[in-house]
């Protein structure tokens, strides 16, 4: 199929291929298509592998070349649903103060194991932040570094004992993550070996 | 669009944003503008280098990249439905899981060659059930090393039978064994092993839906079950077909539960008693006209048929109610009135609690009478329509009168209806349908109401305008012949709805009895069945006579209240209040009678209506010649109708159910009977009032109903929401209010009302309740409401009329048609009715406190100076000041004055007043419209009633009708319009354009004070003239 030049009309559903003037390659289905300003949406597979989830690429025409329509789709697009705005601008909103968060965390020089501990506790408990190398868990326990359990300090109750335990599962689990690496590392070589 | 979607559904995520020098930027997509361009919060530079993470020195708060600039933009595991609203709803859900949901591809089962059919047939060819068991056990062994310590002789649970040769041990064997043949020899048993072995599958035998089977079974299943009314009903007319007529029950029964729910036990009783009865007493659909007279008179004759049928106390009860309503018409004048009170006493109570007071009453018919006692179940059904019922005893008596007073077609109609019921009454006493049917029969409703119609129009008029004493004489003649031709045509609406008629004569009589046991309790029950028998009459207007009970009852509660005033005129006879009868020649006629009825109602009335009762048959004859008196008395019982109101309105419930059907059956005896016998019952007391209102309807009968209507539906509070219901609430309870007070309720209060006003009766309806409401209403002054809903009555009395119409007049059938159309004959009848008995209790307590209705409405009624001022003023005024006045004094009255005050600024009794004095034919006119508006007003009144609504719309339609009878055509329009109140004041404006033409003057004086206010009393100009122009 011809490449379609600017302008031409994409229909949603359709699979197309084109490549960036920076040299990557892209591929997806048409989500949609914007002519004014030449932008292209594409859904891909997600680059992590979840299968619920999905990759959206937005392309500016303008500067993609080799542009292949795959396969086409001649089925109308399914109805769109409406959104929840609200949901939309309180993700829009945690995201950035996460982000925000753990760049003043690395600028306040936290170790990379300080860092994934506080992405750990994040996950259960929303209630966390940094005090400078400090983790602050719901203003009641402060995990110092090195972030071990032994660290966690605080007023004795639930709480502590909960951070304790949370703290205590993220190492278990880099640590059996780490041995899992290297068993698979092992096991693949293994493999070569046999194999060859 | 879909750029704009897919955009948005991604804001909030991270994304790696390429501009064209190769440089990513990654942030939190925050937001995207029109040009696309592409907004990123905490943004920062992505190096080369996989960073840990940006420094917060590092991001930047928000960048905006030109869509010119931007080459690609990642945005990396995205849930695209992360947003969507509908996520769990079921489409939402199947359309991701079915579209979406990749991770499961459904791919078809591939076994291979290896196990392809070999396996999977050898499984189904396995016929071995399972393993056996030593296979286990040795498979166990063998694969896990366990040792099974299984013994088949089960010693480690039982003892091993040891068996010898003593005799002891051969015996028990043998008994044993015998035991055992015993055991398997039985049904159970077989049925049981049956279970377990046939070869039919679970689901077949236990789950599996047959509907044939079922069918089957739910006809025995149905003890246990919860039968609706309708189907009760049905089983009920089985029976009662079974053991009488079916037909008629079945029919009756049929009606009755389709109008109401909670009326339909009522009714679906009274249709069993109906039927019951039925097979004595209803052989002759005359005889339930006469019925009612056969209380009276010969009620042994339809007692007995009651009696013979002593199992069916609960179902008879029901269907005697319907008959009462039809009675209520018939018994009217005498019986009403005394069963009135003992009903009220009675039934009273058991109106309170209509489940129980059915079977008080039940009990106590039975109890007191062989066939009482089936009056007595019907009285508590019929409480209400008993109260019905009296009234149209009254209106049978002054019935003519009632029906001149109704206002020509209607209130002939009416008349004719509460004739019938009547009729039957005194019929059935005279068993006679021959005795009372003849008078009744003699003239078919049609006939009857067509001449009682255009004489009582215009007799109506007459009196109304101030020939009153003429105008009154020729009423209580007309009425009086009315009376016999209402007879005469209840006997109709008897054949026609001949469970009706019966009811009603079985009320009565049961009533009487009740009356006099309960004479004081009745007093105090008095109220509440006033209520109820409000409601009755209303219920009974639904039936075939709805239309007249309606009027009936509007006229009882009117004539309760007016009774003294405008009713007895034209019951002259009945002239129970003696404001009317010194204020117009008639009502002073109708005030004798009343008075002495009155009394006798009151206290002696429940003797009188006892002995009545008893003398079923001969009371009718006296009634239908005493018509009069029985206005009287009705006069009298209307005092007690008001109380009876409540109850009334609990009997509505019982019309209610038959409502619809009566409409649709209209005149059909079946619905309205039904209606009518429950109503005649309970409505015993209640008829008391109908009885007045009768009485005063025949006077001053239409005008004087309407006020005392709209009096009563001022009292009720509710009736507002009614009306709003009921007529689409445009004018909110002004809406109902006019259709409650108009002749609608009448109709309305038929069957299907008359369920409603049972649910509502109970609460709303008990005196107390309606009388307190009805003050709200009347000092609220519902009048703009009332007045739209005067015009809504107007097209509810339409609907009601139909039954009424098809009985008395094609033109009203078609009015009411045309009322129908705009509202639901059911919704208008139930509304009618339980605006009727929220008036009527008004009406009638006023009645009851004061021979007149006057008296008591004043008192009861908080407006009550609006109404005693009015009530005074029209009495001294002149018979057509007393119809106002009547009006005023009535239910109707008291809204009119209402009406009047809030239209004119002159105090509710100043416009009585000024009516009065403006014209006595403009008062008339007025009082006309003020029916119309009193009948909005019960409307409003009624909002807790929807009955009433009907009522008051009922009401309207009479007045219409009157206007009809005199210019029909023009009424009809005003009916149309009706449905909505602006409809209605169009209605009686252009009603009142004929009449107007023949009394300008009327018309003008009833404008202005209509005017004044509000458009309902524009309404009523309107319609005055139309009364004037008929009268």
């Amino acid at each position: 199929m011809a490449a379609p030049g600017p302008g031409e009309y994409f229909s949603v559903g359709s699979h197309v291929s084109c490549l960036t003037c920076l040299g990557q390659r892209l591929q997806g289905e048409v989500v949609a298509f914007d002519y004014q300003s030449k932008m292209l949406t594409l859904k891909c597979a997600s680059s992590s592998g979840k299968p619920n989830l999905c990759d959206v690429i937005l392309i500016n025409l303008a500067y993609v070349s080799d542009v292949e329509i795959i396969n086409d789709r001649t089925e109308t697009p399914p109805p769109l649903a409406s959104l929840n705005v609200s949901k939309l601008a309180t993700r829009a909103r945690m995201e950035k103060e996460d982000k925000l968060s753990q760049a003043y965390a690395i600028s306040a020089g936290v170790s990379v194991e300080g860092q994934q501990l506080f992405q750990t506790i994040h996950k259960t408990i929303k209630d966390c932040k940094w005090q400078e190398k400090n983790i602050v868990v719901m203003d009641d326990v402060i995990i110092s570094p090195p972030y071990q359990v032994e660290n966690c300090k605080g007023k004795e109750g639930s709480a502590l004992s909960h951070v304790r335990k949370i703290v205590e599962k993220h190492f278990r689990d880099v640590e059996s993550q780490k041995s899992l690496q290297r068993s698979q590392a092992q096991q693949t070589q293994k493999d070569s070996a046999l194999s060859s | 669009m879909r750029m704009v979607h897919v955009l948005t559904s991604v804001v909030g995520t991270k994304c790696e944003l390429k501009v064209r020098n190769g440089v990513v930027y990654e942030g939190v997509f925050k937001t995207y503008g029109p040009e696309c361009e592409l907004v990123l919060d905490a943004a920062h530079r992505k190096g080369p280098e996989p960073v840990v993470g940006p420094r917060h020195e590092d991001i930047v708060e928000s960048i905006i990249f030109k869509a010119s600039d931007v080459v690609v933009v990642q945005f990396k595991d995205i849930d695209l439905n992360y947003a969507k609203k509908d996520n769990f709803t079921d489409s939402a859900v199947s359309a991701r899981l079915n579209g979406e949901h990749k991770e499961k591809d459904l791919k078809p089962w591939d076994g291979g060659e290896q196990h392809g059919s070999d396996s999977l047939e050898s499984l189904d060819a396995d016929m071995s059930n399972g393993w056996d068991p030593n296979d286990m056990f040795r498979f166990n062994e063998e694969t896990y090393g366990v040792k099974s310590t299984y013994d088949s002789s089960l010693s480690s649970y039982t003892v091993p039978l040891e068996r010898d040769n003593s005799e002891e041990f051969l015996k028990r064997e043998a008994r044993a064994t015998q035991l055992a043949e015993e055991i398997e020899a039985s049904a159970t048993y077989k049925a049981r092993v049956a279970l377990e072995n046939d070869l039919r599958s679970e689901e077949e035998k236990f789950t599996a839906v047959v509907r044939a089977e079922r069918e089957s079974h739910t006809p025995s299943g149905r003890e246990n079950k919860y039968v609706p009314p309708g189907q009760r009903n049905k089983e009920g007319l089985s029976w009662g077909a079974g053991r009488q007529n079916s037909p008629r029950m079945v029919q009756s029964n049929n009606n009755v539960p389709s109008t109401r729910p909670g009326p339909h036990d009522y009714s679906l009783s009274s249709a069993a008693d109906r039927v019951l009865n039925g097979g004595a007493t209803w052989p002759s659909p005359c005889p339930s006209p006469s019925r009612p007279p056969s209380r009276y008179q010969s009620g042994s004759t339809s007692l007995p048929p009651r009696a013979t049928t002593p199992t069916r106390p609960s179902s008879r009860p029901p269907s005697r109610p319907t008959r009462p309503p039809s009675h209520p018409s018939v018994h009217g004048s005498s019986a009403p009135v005394s069963t009135m009170p003992k009903r009220m006493s009675t039934e009273g109570p058991l109106r309170m609690s209509p489940k129980t007071q059915r079977t008080p009453r039940a009990h106590r018919l039975s109890s007191s009478r062989g066939g009482i006692p089936s009056g007595v179940d019907f009285i508590p059904h019929s409480a209400p329509v008993d109260a019905s019922i009296p009234p149209p005893a009254h209106s049978s008596m002054s019935g003519g009168t009632w029906s001149s007073v109704v206002s020509g077609g209607e209130q002939h109609s009416d008349l004719s209806l509460t004739h019938r019921p009547r009729s039957p009454k005194q019929t059935t006493l005279g068993s006679s349908p021959a005795g009372s049917c003849p008078q009744v029969g003699t003239t078919p409703i049609d006939p009857v109401a067509v001449p009682v119609s255009p004489t009582t129009a215009s007799l109506a008029s007459n009196q109304a305008i101030t020939p009153s004493t003429e105008a009154k004489e020729s009423r209580v003649q007309e009425t009086r012949q009315m009376s016999p031709v209402a007879n005469k045509e209840i006997v109709k609406p008897v054949d026609t709805s001949p469970s009706i008629g019966r009811p009603v004569n079985k009320g009565p009589p049961a009533m009487g009895l009740d009356h006099r046991k309960q004479i004081d309790n009745l007093k105090e029950f008095s109220v509440v069945f006033r209520v109820s028998t409000s409601v009755a009459y209303t219920c009974l207007i639904v039936h075939s006579s709805l239309v007249f009970t309606s009027n009936f009852i509007w006229l009882g509660e009117t004539l309760d209240t007016n009774n003294t005033a405008s009713y007895r005129p034209p019951g002259s006879s009945s002239s129970p209040s003696s404001p009317s009868s010194s204020a117009s020649p008639a009502s002073v006629l109708c005030p004798a009678p009343e008075y002495k009825r009155g009394p006798e109602v009151t206290s002696q009335g429940v003797q009188t209506t006892g002995p009545g009762s008893k003398l079923d048959g001969q009371e009718d004859k006296e009634e239908k010649k005493d018509s009069v008196q029985e206005q009287v008395r009705k006069s009298t019982l209307n005092p007690n109708a008001k109380e009876f109101n409540p109850r009334t309105f609990c009997t509505q419930p019982k019309p209610a159910t038959t409502p619809t059907p009566p409409r649709p059956q209209g005149q059909p005896s079946p619905s309205v009977v039904v209606p009518q016998p429950p109503t005649v019952y309970s409505q015993t007391v209640c008829f008391p009032q109908m009885y007045p209102l009768t009485p005063v309807s025949p006077g001053v009968q239409v005008p004087h109903m309407t006020v005392s209507q709209t009096k009563p539906y001022r009292a009720v509070p509710s009736m507002p929401q009614q009306r709003q219901d009921q007529h689409h609430s445009q004018g909110t309870p002004t809406m109902m209010h006019p259709a409650s007070a108009t002749g609608p309720s009448i109709v309305a209060s038929s069957p299907a009302y008359s369920a409603q006003y049972f649910t509502c009766s109970p609460q709303q309806f008990t005196s107390q309740t309606l009388v307190q409401q009805m003050p709200h209403y009347q000092s609220q002054h519902v009048f703009s409401s009332v007045m739209q809903g005067s015009a809504r009555m107007m097209a509810p009395p339409t609907h009601g009329q139909p039954s009424l119409v098809s009985s008395s007049t094609t033109q009203y059938a078609e009015q009411t048609h045309a009322m129908y159309g705009k509202c639901p004959p059911a919704l208008s009848v139930s509304k009618l009715l339980p605006m009727s008995p929220g008036p009527i209790p008004q009406s009638y307590s006023h009645p009851s406190a004061t021979l007149h209705a006057q008296h008591p409405q004043p008192s009861a009624t908080p407006t009550g100076q609006q109404q005693q001022g009015q009530h005074a003023g029209s009495h001294p005024a002149p018979s057509p000041v007393q119809h106002q006045a009547a009006q005023a004094l009535h239910l109707g009255t008291p809204s009119q004055q209402q009406m009047y005050s809030a239209l004119t600024p002159t105090p509710p009794s100043m416009n009585p007043g000024p009516n009065t004095q403006s014209t006595q034919a403009s008062f008339p006119s007025a009082q006309q419209a003020v029916y119309i508006h009193t009948q909005q007003v019960q409307h409003g009144y009624n909002p807790s009633h929807m009955a009433h609504v009907q009522q008051v719309s009922c009401r309207l339609p009479h007045v219409l009708f009157t206007a009809k009878a005199h210019l029909q055509s023009g009424v009809v329009p005003s009916h149309h319009t009706t449905p909505s109140h602006p409809p209605m004041m169009l209605m009686a404006t252009q009603p009142p354009g004929g009449p107007q033409h023949s009394l300008p003057q009327s018309a003008l004086p009833p404008i202005p004070v209509s005017s004044t206010a509000h458009f309902s009393y524009m309404a009523h100009p309107s319609v005055q003239p139309h009364h004037q122009q008929q009268l």
